[in-house]
């Protein structure tokens, strides 16, 4: 048996600056490190890299909003389904992960100023007729679990709805022909059925996008201090114009 | 390990729920309790506050459908499977066991969900099969590998003897199996097999992940929309709770009528 840790003085030292720098952050809300969940399944706004790097504009932005705001924050991937749960349970303090501001979900969570606007949009298999969401139905159309794609469709009488842990298994279930068409975010449309190569050839997006919708960081209800924070953040990184800067990263 | 003639040897340690045994009686026993305190729970939730407990009750119905199509399905196609594999595993035939062997050896270190995924998004771009027919399908497969063991050992679990006894009585081996080894190996391979199926029954929630929408999955959604998780949660752990109790009851009577007639 060999040995795996040697103690060494070194290591010592080192656990015991690791351990110095984390007691010495300034007091107060600023300067702290927090926890911020994503469901990384969601091309281009958070995903997961071929570095098992946590990459998107979400991640961009809310880093970038992090540094103007004098905090810092480290991701963790979280499945979609649940994600809101875990915010009420405390096991992380933010979630960025292209939350729509809603009311229902203002009820229940604080939500950072808005970052972005984005729609909702359909996509459906080449041969479709329909250029409508209104217009499918009779038909199953795909969204992810408790995304408001997932809603809008509800909402359409006449559309049945099926629901998925994440979109790119409704993209999926389209490429086999078992449903007709999938409702999600236009980037995340776009990053699925204009850049996939084998979906480019199968699907198209219908018309533009049919809601208008504001992303906002979520916090749990009450958490005044950390929304002020992002806020903070947000205001400083469209006054730089950086949300430019990411858009043309990231968006097409 | 134990003599593989005996029948204890296939009264497997299972992950079914409490079956009741014989002497299990009287007012005040596990099964009664859990059972009826499911149902009140449920009932007294429902009652003393509607919001959000009556809207799930009204919300999940048509999953405890697709749950109870899904586990029926299943076993049916299971035990089907399970019989053909079992006795292939005991033929002298060196393909049919071997063909046997293979199946229940690669089914059996698959894991079920992987299963699932595999049989709907994989096969399902070669053969287009709807989405409850390709969860039954998927939970089938697995379990027949289950229940093909279950079988094997229930069978091997005959005392030799009787198929000499039927041999020196002019039966061939196929009718030795079929009048005297099959009746005596069905009593010990119930139980077992009724593990299985709640089992199966349980099991069956891991095809809410390719939009079978089963009990788990409505329940997801509602939860979803309402954020009413705790409360969700509550209320499907309770009718899967109610459910496989109930079926654990009926498994339970079904097992000591056959003891009955011994």
């Amino acid at each position: 048996m060999n040995r795996i840790i040697r103690i060494t003085p070194k290591l010592i030292v080192t656990i015991f600056a690791f351990a110095l720098s984390a007691a010495s952050g300034p007091a107060g809300a600023a300067g702290k490190s927090y926890t911020v969940a994503t469901d990384a399944t969601w091309p281009p706004m958070e995903m997961v890299d071929a570095n098992k790097q946590i990459v998107g504009f979400d991640i961009d932005y809310l880093t970038a909003a992090a540094k103007e705001a004098d905090i810092s924050v480290t991701f963790k991937n979280t499945a979609w389904d649940g994600i809101f749960a875990g915010i009420e349970a405390g096991q992380y303090d933010i979630i960025a992960s292209s939350v729509t501001i809603t009311d229902e979900r203002k009820k229940k969570y604080d939500f950072s100023a808005p970052y972005i606007d984005i729609g909702q949009i359909l996509v459906v298999p080449k041969a479709e007729a329909a250029a409508t969401l209104a217009g499918m139905k009779g038909k199953n159309v795909g969204a992810q679990i408790g995304t408001t794609g997932a809603f809008e469709i509800k909402k359409s009488e006449g559309v049945a709805l099926k629901t998925y842990d994440e979109i790119g298994l409704a993209f999926e279930d389209m490429a086999a022909g078992r449903i007709a068409g999938v409702v999600c975010d236009e980037p995340t449309a776009v990053q699925f059925a204009l850049q996939k190569t084998e979906y480019k050839e199968k699907f198209k997006i219908v018309g533009a996008p049919f809601t208008t919708e504001a992303y906002g960081f979520v916090v749990q209800k009450g958490n005044t201090a950390l929304v002020e924070l992002l806020n903070k953040g947000i205001a400083a990184v469209k006054a730089k114009k950086q949300d430019e800067q990411l858009r043309a990263k990231w968006l097409r | 390990m134990s003599d593989p003639r005996s029948p204890a040897a296939v009264v497997e340690v299972g992950d079914g729920a409490a079956i009741p045994v014989r002497s299990d009686r009287g007012l005040f026993t596990a099964w009664r309790i859990a059972f009826v305190g499911a149902i009140g729970t449920l009932a007294a939730l429902a009652l003393f506050k509607p919001d959000p407990y009556l809207a799930i009750l009204r919300f999940v119905p048509d999953g405890i459908l697709v749950t109870f199509e899904v586990t029926l399905g299943a076993i049916a196609l299971a035990l089907a499977i399970g019989l053909v594999a079992g006795l292939g595993r005991i033929s002298p035939n060196r393909l049919i066991n071997g063909c046997a062997s293979l199946y229940v050896e690669v089914i059996r270190g698959i894991p079920l969900l992987v299963q699932i995924f595999y049989i709907y998004y994989a096969l399902g771009r070669i053969v287009k099969v709807p989405p409850l027919t390709s969860a039954i399908v998927a939970m089938a497969v697995c379990y027949g590998a289950y229940i093909g063991e279950v079988v094997r050992a229930g069978i091997q679990s005959i005392p030799k003897g009787q198929t000499e006894a039927a041999h020196a009585l002019g039966m061939t081996r196929g009718q030795a199996l079929l009048h005297v080894i099959l009746p005596q190996a069905f009593r010990v391979i119930l139980p077992p097999i009724g593990n299985e199926f709640i089992a199966l029954l349980k099991d069956s929630s891991l095809v809410s992940i390719i939009a079978v929408a089963d009990l788990l999955r409505r329940g997801r959604e509602f939860a979803s929309e309402s954020f009413a998780y705790f409360e969700t949660y509550t209320v499907i752990a309770l009718v899967y709770l109610v459910i496989t109790l109930f079926f654990s009851k009926l498994i339970g009577l079904v097992e000591e009528r056959l003891h009955a007639g011994r």
